[in-house]
């Protein structure tokens, strides 16, 4: 843990961040965590009196997308300043050092805060080639996971590639990338933050409830805090009166696109992803994908691409059939063949009887006339598998087929 | 279903119905709970099958204007309809093991010699080999095999129509099913194979109808009228004994 030795409140005034202005950041965060008002000051005072922990941010297989999330460019938010006032010891994009001295930077901060420090997770984990896809300073990144991991007092993955493998992860894996989870399994604190990228404010609010509270926020079967992503997107959507009515957008940009009715029928995936973006929005809660139109691509879910894909479509297709093969036209077809197939077994059989009688006919006009229904000898003799039917006399010739 | 409930009751207005020579004499096959639960499992299915199709790809009228619950209704419907399915096949599953000889477990697997006799001589009518099947009086033993696939596939929309659910349970007990959606790979993942495993369902459904119709008129033995009389008709001093 660091001292506190600079004034928290100069320090978020250096940076241009008004007392106000962090006021009204603390209020944001207790309302984020679904606490009441009151706790705004407990969050803010947490925030300027306790001990930071240190942070560890390790990056692996990503595209720095949730490092861009929380370095967004123009004005930094109060959520970004706290962030960055957090300690962050190492973290390769930011860092000022380079080379041995940056992995140096690593090795005495996990020696020095061992069993205190926070190590974040960005991008998923390849353990394909012993590890070779992805290596730091000659270390693999399993490796430096497995290490860093081992005493740290919570790890947090964000981002989906981190969380659940996200895109490297994809069929056919190349790299036989994991999760953190899987891939360093036995954390004894792991919280999941999924998204693509991970939404800041989730981040530096699960900072800020360890802060105030010593401890984690509550977290799902996934690992993920409920705060955050206790509920879906569907479930807390502004076009969510629309899906209940029946009133959808068919195409972009058509009469329902512009009328701002609900994206079922063009992909959205909000029915079947968890996450809070209808209330924190994106860019500083500026809009969000729906906001403007755009159908949720469910990208904080288990097997992002390999099954919100194609996004613009309800399901992915049948293996085999093609990527966007039409469920629902193979299920058709082959209800139908199945009924085609019994129709034409039932044809078959009446043509096969048809031939029988007429063959029978032959045969009987010398014999005497055998009596129909009543008394049917092989009736009675129910084991025997093809017995005639008791209607007709046995023809010899179904006899001779049996095999 | 007017059936007398009672094995031994033989009613001469079921004999004639089914047009049957007086050596045929009529046999209890299916119980009240398999009739009951075999039904509750075919509409409940039909609802299931239209409100999920509407769910997925909605083509019901969308009405304009305000006050509309479209989607909503059909969703409810699909839920209440699903309590009705889930019930039925639980309750078939148990009485599998609870109820009567007929409706027991060893009617689905081929446990017996005799059964795995009558299971060869089955797919060759099946596949045209031989002109008549084999003389049972339950299940036929390829349907009884068939089955048990079905009552998997079963389960696995019940399960899968249960972990969807769990998603937006919020406060409800039926949260707890959300420990599923791991092993189906989200909740997407569920509703994928949720969604293709229906199809395989109507393709049943449509193999079963056309099958029952085919033995019912081939063995002349009442098969078709027996899910709702629980009656088939069999050869007078046959052996009943044939799932042994
Ligand atoms: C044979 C029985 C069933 C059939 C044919 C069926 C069919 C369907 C279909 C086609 C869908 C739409 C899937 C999609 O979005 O692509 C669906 C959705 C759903 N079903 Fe079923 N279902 C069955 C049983 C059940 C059961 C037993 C449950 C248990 C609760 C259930 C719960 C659900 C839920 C929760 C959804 C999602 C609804 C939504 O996203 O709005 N289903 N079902
Ligand atoms: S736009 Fe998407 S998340 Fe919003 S109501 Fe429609 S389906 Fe649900
Ligand atoms: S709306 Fe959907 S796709 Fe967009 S960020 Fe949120 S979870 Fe991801």
């Amino acid at each position: 843990m660091r001292g506190d030795e600079f004034s928290f409140r100069d320090e978020l005034a250096a940076r241009g961040i008004s007392r106000r202005e962090f006021m009204s950041y603390c209020a944001g965060v207790a309302a984020l965590l679904g606490l009441p008002a009151s706790a705004a000051g407990e969050v803010a005072a947490a925030m300027e009196t306790k001990l930071k922990p240190a942070v560890v941010w390790l990056e692996f297989q990503d595209c720095a997308g949730n490092t861009e999330s929380f370095l967004r460019a123009s004005k930094p938010s109060a959520a970004e300043v706290i962030l960055d006032l957090l300690s962050v010891d190492y973290h390769e994009t930011i860092m000022a050092a380079a080379g041995h001295q940056a992995e140096q930077a690593l090795a005495s901060s996990l020696e020095a805060h061992k069993g205190q420090y926070v190590v974040v997770v960005e991008g998923s984990i390849p353990t394909g080639a012993d590890g070779a896809y992805c290596t730091i300073g000659g270390r693999s990144a399993l490796q430096i996971a497995k290490e860093a991991c081992k005493d740290a007092a919570a790890v947090i993955a964000v981002g989906t590639c981190a969380a659940f493998g996200g895109l490297p992860a994809a069929s056919p894996n190349p790299t036989t990338a994991l999760s953190v989870s899987d891939a360093v399994p036995g954390i004894k604190t792991l919280i999941n933050l999924p998204a693509c990228p991970v939404n800041a404010e989730n981040l530096t609010a699960v900072l800020a409830y360890f802060l105030t509270y010593g401890r984690w926020p509550a977290t799902d079967h996934y690992s993920r805090p409920l705060f955050a992503y206790g509920k879906t997107i569907h479930d807390n959507c502004e076009r969510r009166a629309h899906f209940d009515g029946g009133q959808y957008v068919e195409h972009f940009g058509d009469e329902g696109h512009r009328l701002g009715f609900c994206l079922y029928k063009v992909g959205c995936k909000g029915p079947v992803t968890s996450q809070n973006c209808p209330n924190i929005r994106w860019n500083e809660g500026t809009n969000w994908p729906i906001g403007c139109g755009h159908p949720c691509i469910g990208c904080a879910e288990p097997n992002f691409w390999d099954r919100m894909t194609p996004f613009y479509e309800h399901l992915t297709g049948v293996p085999g059939f093609g990527a966007a093969a039409d469920i629902d036209r193979i299920g058709l077809y082959a209800t139908a063949a199945v009924g085609t197939a019994f129709t034409a077994h039932a044809l078959v059989q009446l043509g096969r009887k048809a031939y029988d009688k007429r063959k029978a006919k032959v045969s009987v006009a010398t014999a005497t006339a055998a009596p129909a229904k009543t008394t049917s000898p092989a009736r009675a003799k129910p084991a025997e598998a093809d017995k005639p039917e008791a209607d007709k006399p046995a023809p010899a010739a179904e006899k001779g087929r049996e095999p | 279903m007017a059936a007398p409930a009672h094995p031994p009751a033989i009613t001469t207005p079921v004999a004639d119905a089914h047009d049957a020579s007086p050596d045929l004499e009529p046999i209890y096959v299916w119980d009240l709970v398999v009739r009951l639960t075999h039904w509750t499992i075919v509409l409940s299915m039909l609802v299931l099958a239209f409100t999920g199709i509407d769910i997925a790809r909605p083509f019901l009228d969308a009405p304009s204007g305000t006050g509309h619950f479209q989607t909503g209704w059909v969703r409810i419907i699909h839920y209440y309809a699903a309590i009705a399915f889930s019930l039925a096949v639980g309750s078939r599953i148990l009485w599998m093991f609870l109820g009567p000889r007929r409706s027991g477990w060893r009617q689905f697997l081929p446990v017996s010699r005799r059964r795995q006799r009558e299971l060869i001589g089955t797919f060759k009518f099946y596949v045209m080999l031989r002109p008549r099947p084999p003389h049972t009086v339950g299940h036929n033993p390829l349907a009884g095999l068939t089955y048990i696939a079905v009552f998997g596939l079963y389960l696995l929309m019940i399960l899968t129509g249960f972990a969807l659910y769990s998603v937006s349970a919020y406060g409800s007990y039926m949260k707890m099913w959300s420990f599923l959606l791991p092993i189906f790979g989200g909740a997407q993942g569920a509703r994928w194979i949720h969604h293709v495993v229906m199809w395989l369902l109507l393709g049943f459904a449509v193999h079963h109808f056309f099958s029952a119709l085919l033995m019912a008129r081939v063995e002349k033995n009442g098969g078709m009228d027996s899910i709702f009389s629980g009656y088939k008709f069999v050869p007078k001093g046959s052996e009943r004994d044939d799932d042994r």
